[in-house]
């Protein structure tokens, strides 16, 4: 995956990023870390096209985000799985697929069945979202983002709303996704999870990438606030 | 072990259920014998199909009530959401107004002031509008929030799986709003039917009036009062468990 941030900015009643400029090239894992308000989300949520920023522009794998091309090649799983609650786990899947993709009934079907298999999921797929754990819900919100087959997938804090054990659950089951062949670009607080699943690391402090590098930056952070963040976080 | 502690939690439960009915029922009988010696309904048999007339009517015009409330509300709640700040200033103020209003005064004021206004003496028409104007700003809320409990990352998550403005309110948002908006939509629908006893005063021939008829030609005053009473609540009770019911079942 190539990725390309020029001039960004972004505001909403504070600066959240300022004049971020980044080049990335051959790295199809990139795991954005920081304390809470240094911009980590909002950068995640510009580079999946689901925000637009106030300036400046991004481009990943030559590709705008602007552009309604890249849209459809774009996987997003949100902080809470986000599923729509009055549709099952499967009929999330298949009604996407349907509407938006032209797939038949019947290719819908497979496709998501498909997906929530790989997700250990077969046994749920009639439940609505209230009816099963956080961590399964979750599972199928990852299940939903690969059924439109994107060559990107962006996961903003998928635990965060996960006990440990859950968590563990969720981000196996991600772990199991390399496989696949897609780029992930994700934001965590789960260390071992970079360290792991991650080729690539982004610090943000204050609205700024203040280091980045491979997951190695984490043991010997240059910085000191990565150092402090490091800290905190173990 | 489980098991049976938790039937015998259950009959408890039921016990404690039959005894607080009982003691309610105690109670009115104990009021009923202070006051009369041959307690008895069978003066109000003659009565019965106007009686029952008055059953149909209380819920006829609750239906119609609630149906033009409905509207109303929704009117009210779009313009409340509306962009030109006069319509704002009017929904505030309106709604400030009814609910400063009592019932009974709404009604009265509508049929008996702005009816006439308009050259209308249809005192049953205007009774049913006051009806429907009063309840409409607590529909207008309904629906407020009924739409506000979509969240904005399922918008988020529509608009990226870029979903048409028609798919989005078919799919997604209107079968959500439905779910949300049945329960509070019942409760007042229950608010409509106890509110319109108030209709009487029009001489609308619903269940209170034809009560109240049946009272002035067979003097069984007591016995009266308890059947509406009673067959008010054999409309709202049901009415509210099946609510209950119905918020279980569709809850997100």
């Amino acid at each position: 995956m190539k990725l390309e941030i020029n001039a960004i900015n972004h505001t909403y009643d504070v600066d959240v990023l300022k004049d971020l400029n980044f080049l990335l090239d051959n790295h199809n894992s990139i795991a954005i870390i920081g304390v809470s308000g240094s911009g980590k989300s909002t950068l995640l949520r510009l580079m999946s096209g689901l925000e637009k920023p106030s300036s400046g522009s991004i481009k990943i794998n030559d590709l705008s985000v602007d552009d309604p091309e890249y849209k459809k090649h774009v996987g997003f799983v949100f902080q809470q799985h986000n599923l729509f609650p009055h549709l099952t786990l499967k009929r999330n899947i298949t009604l996407i697929l349907e509407k938006t993709r032209n797939k038949t009934p019947q290719e819908a079907d497979e496709i998501a069945m498909k997906y929530l298999k790989l997700l250990h999921l077969e046994d749920q797929v009639n439940k609505l979202p209230k009816n099963v754990s956080g961590g399964q819900a979750q599972r199928a919100s990852i299940a939903r983002a690969l059924s439109i087959n994107p060559e990107i997938i962006f996961l903003d804090e998928p635990t965060a709303s996960l006990d440990p054990i859950l968590t563990h659950e969720v981000l196996t089951a991600v772990e199991e996704l390399k496989s696949l062949g897609k780029s992930f670009i994700f934001v965590t607080h789960v260390l071992s999870f970079v360290k792991d699943f991650a080729d690539y690391v982004i610090y943000m402090h204050e609205g700024k990438i203040h280091e980045c590098g491979k997951p190695d930056i984490l043991d010997n952070p240059r910085t000191i606030e990565l150092n402090e963040f490091m800290k905190k976080v173990r | 072990m489980v098991s049976n502690s938790l039937s015998l939690n259950k009959l408890k439960t039921i016990i404690s259920y039959i005894l607080a009915i009982m003691t309610i029922i105690a109670f009115m009988v104990f009021v009923a014998l202070r006051q009369t010696d041959d307690f008895s309904f069978a003066p109000f048999a003659p009565y019965r199909n106007v009686i029952l007339n008055g059953i149909k009517n209380t819920i006829l015009v609750s239906l119609i009530s609630l149906l033009g409330s409905m509207i109303l509300g929704f009117v009210l709640y779009l313009l409340q959401k509306s962009k030109i700040k006069y319509f704002n200033a009017l929904i505030d103020v309106f709604t400030e107004i009814i609910y400063g209003t009592p019932l009974l005064v709404l009604i009265i004021v509508t049929a008996f002031l702005i009816g006439p206004a308009f050259n209308s003496y249809n005192r049953n028409l205007f009774g049913v509008l006051a009806l429907i104007v009063y309840m409409s700003p607590y529909m207008k809320n309904v629906f407020k929030a009924a739409f506000s409990s979509i969240s904005h990352d399922q918008y988020l998550a529509m608009d990226l799986f870029g979903f048409t403005p028609f798919q989005r309110y078919f799919y997604i948002i209107i079968p959500q709003v439905i779910r949300i908006l049945m329960p509070p939509l019942m409760n007042n629908f229950s608010l409509i039917i106890k509110g319109s006893a108030l209709l009487n005063l029009l001489s609308y021939p619903e269940l209170f009036f034809t009560i109240d008829v049946a009272q002035s030609r067979n003097f069984a005053y007591v016995e009266g009062y308890i059947l509406m009473w009673g067959l008010y609540l054999l409309i709202t009770i049901p009415l509210s468990q099946f609510t209950k019911y119905i918020e279980r079942k569709l809850s997100l």
